[in-house]
């Protein structure tokens, strides 16, 4: 019975979906430069990162993944049936990831970490505020804002795999065998760009809406860094 | 004041151009004749970056053997001849001097005050601003401001890059040779090259000229780490300043007197790029469907892919026949690239009245994005 559903990449977007799509834009650099601004990832970018600083980022990452799968799937069943095709994507991608973590738990233990610290490591209060926020939009009924969060979550992986695993990688006793869950998210960025157009021309049907995605994609960039940035804190 | 009085003592036009270029054009075959074999052995990393930057021809100040054939302020000086000449303005009644370069040929006094000495410009205000690509726009923003403040009636704007220097042979194996050499420090060697531009700015239209719209710059040097550098040494864990070596010699010795850059921090020049023109969508101030041509300090390859791909998903691209570039041809200038690819569009007569012009020059060295936007008027 179930059909794999895939939205069309749309030939062109609304007006609304172009202002939507430049805010994004806008909302992703600014992300970055907050990024950068994290201790860690200035240490990351002028190659003075080490093996201890990727144990400390995968520990204090793994929570918010677990998370990540438990969040998605309950986006997918705030929607409506009016958002059927919506809810099935959505779906789709929560079976993707919902393993995810054993990835990470893998590359963490191939790098020298223990696998019951890490299981047993408790969410940083950047994790604690990202997961409660996500919880909370995806609990709400149709919550199209939580577009601008699949924006930056995606877009983070996407420069984890392509700007972050070449460098980690390079680390002595990592190796590509310890850097396959920042690898992984690199994969079809064609698609995710594909798909992203598609949720736009479907969901962002009015000005409301799209302020709606783009205040999502602030707060949850905000609190991703906040995130990162609790990893040196410990 | 009337409001049309203040309108006018609020503008600044581009009246006139000048550039110059040193010697013949070098083709990527001839420049190790030039800049000499670094240990006697050519290098594996100029093919590489020379399909990627995509210049063919450049000029440079220095012949086979060394000498410099032209100074920095020589350069300039020249270029601001050509502007002059082609404009009734006498050279005597010019108020305000605003120069910039990378490095001028004396580390101090200010290069304004040796290209002042060259024009023998009597009892002008001088302005001379620091940094790399941006700085022109920093001397033209600084005369613009003077102009619509009504301090100054007329502005030279003399801008000028004399890199070709800093890429001999002698320099790297001063600093250890190919065996000390990293893919950063041999970059730019491939990437840039001399020469200089000037414009001509006054309050007032003439002829066929240019209206400064506005001029904007967003510099990211809070977020981001030093991307273009001369000064740090080749051990990245050394912190020291070229100027913090007991002798000079020792600098260089270590490296510190190369020019580098951190080419894996490139890609957040076009991020950025982009990022400044959309905050101007946002303003209201850049309008990419009304746009008539862009001149970018910038290949418009490196625009490719993905987030060329977005800028047209979103309203902000701009089709390839509304680029104008001449960076294959005569080189990246640095701070100088800007002025002299307005004087070749110009001169090309591609411009008609009521067009408008975005100039985008994003600098490297710690990430500043600047942008110009004209209006093509006629009296």
């Amino acid at each position: 019975m179930a059909e794999t559903v895939v939205l069309a990449r749309p030939e062109q977007l609304s007006e609304a979906g172009q202002a939507a799509l430049r805010g994004l834009m806008r909302a992703w650099f600014d992300f970055e430069r907050r990024l950068s601004r994290v201790p860690m990832i200035q240490r990351l970018e002028i190659g003075t990162f080490t093996k201890a600083d990727y144990l400390q980022l995968l520990l204090n990452l793994r929570q918010q993944v677990v998370e990540g799968s438990r969040w998605i799937s309950r986006c997918a069943s705030s929607f409506d049936r009016d958002h059927a095709d919506i809810r099935s994507v959505i779906l789709g991608h929560a079976h993707e990831e919902h393993r995810d973590y054993e990835v990470l738990e893998h590359d963490y233990v191939t790098a020298g970490g223990d696998l019951a610290a890490i299981r047993s490591h408790l969410r940083n209060p950047g994790s604690e505020a990202l997961h409660g926020y996500m919880m909370y939009r995806a609990s709400e009924p149709n919550p199209v804002g939580l577009l601008g969060a699949m924006w930056i979550v995606e877009g983070l992986g996407e420069k984890m795999a392509k700007d972050w695993a070449m460098r980690i990688s390079d680390l002595p006793g990592v190796g590509e065998a310890g850097t396959r869950f920042l690898r992984y998210h690199g994969q079809n960025d064609q698609n995710h760009l594909s798909k992203l157009y598609a949720l736009l021309d479907r969901l962002c049907t009015s000005e409301a809406i799209a302020a709606d995605i783009l205040r999502t994609a602030a707060v949850v960039g905000r609190l991703y860094a906040l995130q990162l940035e609790e990893v040196d804190v410990e | 004041m009337p409001a049309g009085a203040r309108a006018r003592s609020l503008s600044a036009y581009v009246t006139s151009t000048g550039s110059f270029l040193p010697g013949p054009p070098i083709d990527n075959d001839q420049i190790e004749d030039i800049l000499g074999l670094i240990d006697g052995r050519p290098s594996r990393l100029k093919s590489r970056i020379l399909k990627a930057n995509g210049i063919r021809t450049r000029h440079y100040a220095m012949d086979r053997e060394h000498r410099t054939t032209h100074s920095n302020t020589e350069l300039a000086v020249a270029a601001a001849r050509h502007c002059m000449q082609a404009s009734p303005v006498p050279m005597r009644s010019l108020r305000l001097l605003s120069c910039a370069t990378t490095q001028g040929d004396l580390v101090i006094p200010g290069f304004g005050s040796m290209v002042q000495a060259g024009l023998g410009m009597p009892e002008v205000e001088l302005h001379t601003t620091h940094g790399i690509c941006s700085s022109g726009v920093m001397a033209i923003r600084a005369a613009v401001n003077s102009l619509r403040v009504g301090d100054q009636p007329n502005a030279l704007v003399v801008v000028s890059e004399l890199a070709s220097r800093l890429f001999k042979h002698t320099r790297y194996e001063a600093a250890g040779g190919q065996f000390n050499m990293d893919f950063d420090a041999e970059f730019l060697r491939w990437m840039l090259s001399d020469g200089a531009g000037a414009w001509l700015l006054e309050r007032e239209p003439r002829g066929r000229c240019l209206r400064v719209d506005w001029i904007r710059s967003y510099s990211h040097a809070d977020s981001l780490p030093v991307c273009m550098s001369i000064g740090r040494p080749t051990d990245s864990t050394d912190g020291r300043s070229w100027q913090d070596f007991p002798t000079y010699a020792e600098a260089e010795a270590a490296g510190a007197l190369l020019i580098r850059q951190d080419v894996r921090l490139l890609d957040h020049i076009v991020k950025l790029g982009v990022d400044g023109a959309l905050r101007l969508i946002g303003e209201g101030l850049l309008d990419m469907q009304r746009l008539d041509h862009l001149l970018c300090h910038y290949s418009s390859h490196h625009f490719r892919s993905r987030i060329f791909d977005m800028l047209q998903m979103c309203g902000a691209g701009v089709p390839d026949e509304k680029w104008f570039t001449n960076l294959y041809t005569k080189g990246n200038t640095g701070c100088a690239s800007i002025l002299i690819m307005l004087d070749d569009f110009l001169k090309e007569g591609r411009a008609q009245p009521g067009e408008t012009l975005l100039c985008v020059v994003p600098e490297s060295g710690r990430f500043n994005m600047a942008y110009m936007h004209f209006t093509v008027v006629e009296t």
